[in-house]
């Protein structure tokens, strides 16, 4: 199976400030218009972030819009609604790694992630792409510097501030994310 | 510049981020090391394809109901939260809390009241296998088990907090708190389990949602009291 691609609409025609507006004040249609406008850019992120795992991907996207929705107040306009959204993605990723590991270790060493057998092929969507097999089977931190870097466009200062990491330590995850990802490609 | 230090300059190099009086002693090196050309074309190619992924992918149909059923029970509860709580009990947080501890009791005395009854004979229970066979429950669960993951991912740092600060509260504080959550989590424990039964059964996920509900509020309220004191 692929990865079924959808086009992406230019952030003019998208949801209204009216929406989130509405959204706001408890409008669940306003905010299911919203979901419908940005699902797909957060399902793609979190399916990556989640080494390709459709279930897993799919209780993140989840959690995020349940959270947005919790969170909608906070929202001030200050920058895109997409780019609170995404933000709001990374840290509830963050948050549900962190807390899993402290309740059931279910988070393994960094070295194992990629072994995982939801690594490199998901319940659902299988990601038949060679790059997004060798993404998927990437570290975890590796491959979060990679997808956020890389794939989504960030820089490294921006990602160091929302993992909490130095500026250091995100260029030698990508260094080292892109070396293993040549290194998956060539063979 | 050797081949030792360009080397670690590749990846900044690609992404345009070396200054010009790095970049151009980089550039030199490029064009007469055939090991540093190969791994700017590999580390080019690589850019390009990152870049070419797909940056949107159709979520599951099923994700919005999902998300729809827990954020409209959340309205719900919120409405019956505010008609509980009233201004003068927001001033006080040691009325606050014990205004926290009875409601929790109150509710999940309601649970164990609605449980008694529905096994009592004259209420008819679902056969376990029709009911797992149920999609509608099956949703209903689902929906249920991210929200309850959001309660005990809220819950276990707040339980954590109280465990190390418990010191700072009179003994008969901390004897009643754990008297009230005992019986919150005999409340969730007994319902979760005859929600596995009957996984459609709305009134239990709403009642387990709200035994949810209170013992976060009541671990955050007395974090809070342990803070301030
Ligand atoms: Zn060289």
């Amino acid at each position: 199976m692929k990865m079924l691609a959808v086009e992406i609409k230019d952030p003019a025609d998208g949801p209204g400030a009216d929406d989130v507006r509405r959204a706001q004040v408890g409008d669940v249609d306003s905010f299911e218009k919203i979901y419908r406008e940005h699902s797909p850019r957060i399902y793609a992120l979190c399916l990556r972030l989640m080494a390709g795992d459709a279930q897993s991907a799919t209780e993140l996207m989840q959690d995020v819009f349940i959270r947005a929705w919790r969170r909608l107040d906070t929202f001030r306009g200050e920058c895109a609604f997409s780019s609170w959204l995404h933000r709001l993605a990374v840290n509830v990723m963050l948050e549900n790694a962190r807390s899993d590991g402290r309740r059931t270790a279910r988070v393994l060493p960094m070295e194992d992630t990629g072994k995982l057998p939801g690594a490199a092929k998901s319940s659902g969507i299988e990601l038949s792409m060679d790059l997004e097999s060798a993404i998927a089977s990437l570290p975890r931190g590796a491959r979060m510097a990679f997808v956020l870097h890389d794939v989504e466009g960030y820089q490294h200062q921006e990602i160091a501030g929302q993992l909490g990491l130095s500026v250091g330590t995100i260029k030698a995850q990508l260094h080292r994310a892109r070396r293993l990802l040549r290194e998956r490609l060539e063979r | 510049m050797t081949h030792e230090v360009v080397r670690h300059l590749l990846d900044d190099y690609v992404a345009g981020d070396l200054t010009e009086d790095a970049r151009v002693p980089v550039l030199d090196h490029i064009g007469v090391c055939a090991i540093c050309r190969s791994e700017v074309d590999d580390l080019e190619k690589l850019a390009v394809q990152a870049a070419a992924l797909p940056r949107a992918v159709e979520p599951p149909v099923q994700a919005w109901a999902e998300i729809r059923s827990v954020i409209e029970r959340d309205a719900r509860v919120e409405r019956t939260v505010s008609r509980r709580s009233s201004s003068r009990f927001r001033a006080q947080p040691y009325a606050l809390a014990a205004a926290g501890l009875l409601v929790a009791l109150v509710s999940s005395g309601g649970t164990a009241l609605y449980l008694r009854e529905r096994a009592a004979p004259s209420v008819a229970v679902a056969p376990p296998a029709a009911a797992t066979a149920d999609p509608a429950g099956a949703a209903t669960l689902a929906a249920f088990t991210i929200e309850e993951n959001n309660y005990l991912r809220e819950a276990a740092p707040l339980a954590d907090v109280l465990e190390q600060q418990q010191g700072v509260l009179a003994p008969e504080t901390v004897a009643q708190l754990k008297k009230s959550l005992r019986i919150i989590d005999d409340a969730i424990l007994e319902a979760r389990n005859a929600l596995a039964r009957d996984p459609g059964n709305r009134t239990l996920v709403e009642m387990l949602s709200a035994n949810y509900r209170h013992k976060v509020d009541l671990l955050r309220r007395t974090t809070e009291m342990t803070r301030s004191s």
